[in-house]
């Protein structure tokens, strides 16, 4: 997995694009999120459009990451989930979770 | 089921890096295959949360210890068995997490939800065998 970093009118999206599964993508998700709160930014979309697919290891990490940044007083937002991710959150029931979103800025705007 | 052949086999080493080859190939077949793409994922994401079980549980990530997978692309259903060196799994007592928040423990249900029918037994060469089974509709 590899993870871009950009702004838009003071919100963070991360962008995320390969295979959302574990291991080293836990590291790197949960260092990226840290050190963005850290700097204070509290709001983050992360954009999932480019991610082919994601394994339930995967599901953990977008929990801990959500769970990270509502303990630090912030939302973290989806952006272009999937079909087939879709049918995953719904399975496991997470659409109940995260709020997604298919336009960007709408997702931004959400944070007003 | 009208054949049980097995139309492709493929071993893996036990590194989470090569996940994406057995979605890769029923990506590719599903490109060829008269069937709904959306079932093909499916049964694509549980063979992962298969080889995933595999690979942590079954051969305790160790890279020299294979996953070995065998493809039937059937009339109307695709059959694929997964083989690990595992002691095999408890699939009877498992039960989801209520915690909607848990980090771990969502790869059954997955597998459940996305199959039609999910056979764990042993090999003869005493290798854990979990065979996926899914009907697939028409494209």
């Amino acid at each position: 997995m590899n993870i871009k970093e950009r702004k838009r009118d003071g919100i963070v999206i991360l962008e995320l694009s390969g295979k959302l599964m574990g291991g080293p993508d836990a590291v790197s998700f949960d260092e990226t999120l840290k050190t963005l709160l850290h700097e204070g930014s509290f709001n983050v979309i992360v954009d999932i459009g480019n991610v082919s697919w994601i394994n339930s290891t995967g599901l953990g990490i977008l929990i801990s990451g959500y769970s990270t940044v509502r303990k630090s007083g912030g939302e973290m937002k989806l952006l272009n989930v999937s079909d087939r991710i879709q049918s995953i959150f719904m399975v496991s029931k997470l659409h109940t979770v995260f709020k997604s979103y298919s336009d960007e800025e709408e997702a931004v705007n959400s944070f007003a | 089921m009208k054949s049980t052949k097995t139309d492709i086999i493929l071993k893996v080493p036990s590194k989470l890096l090569y996940l994406g080859v057995p979605d890769a190939i029923m990506m590719e077949m599903a490109g060829d295959l008269p069937f709904s793409m959306s079932d093909m994922e499916m049964l694509s994401t549980a063979l992962i949360e298969a080889c995933t079980n595999s690979m942590e549980h079954g051969n305790g990530m160790n890279e020299e210890s294979f996953v070995e997978m065998h493809f039937s692309f059937l009339e109307d259903s695709v059959r694929i068995t997964v083989l690990d060196n595992g002691p095999g799994f408890d699939h009877e007592s498992w039960v989801p997490p209520e915690d909607l928040m848990a980090q771990r423990g969502r790869g059954v249900k997955i597998m459940r939800e996305f199959t039609d029918e999910l056979i764990y037994d042993f090999a003869d060469d005493g290798r854990f065998r979990l065979t996926l089974i899914k009907k697939m509709k028409p494209e």
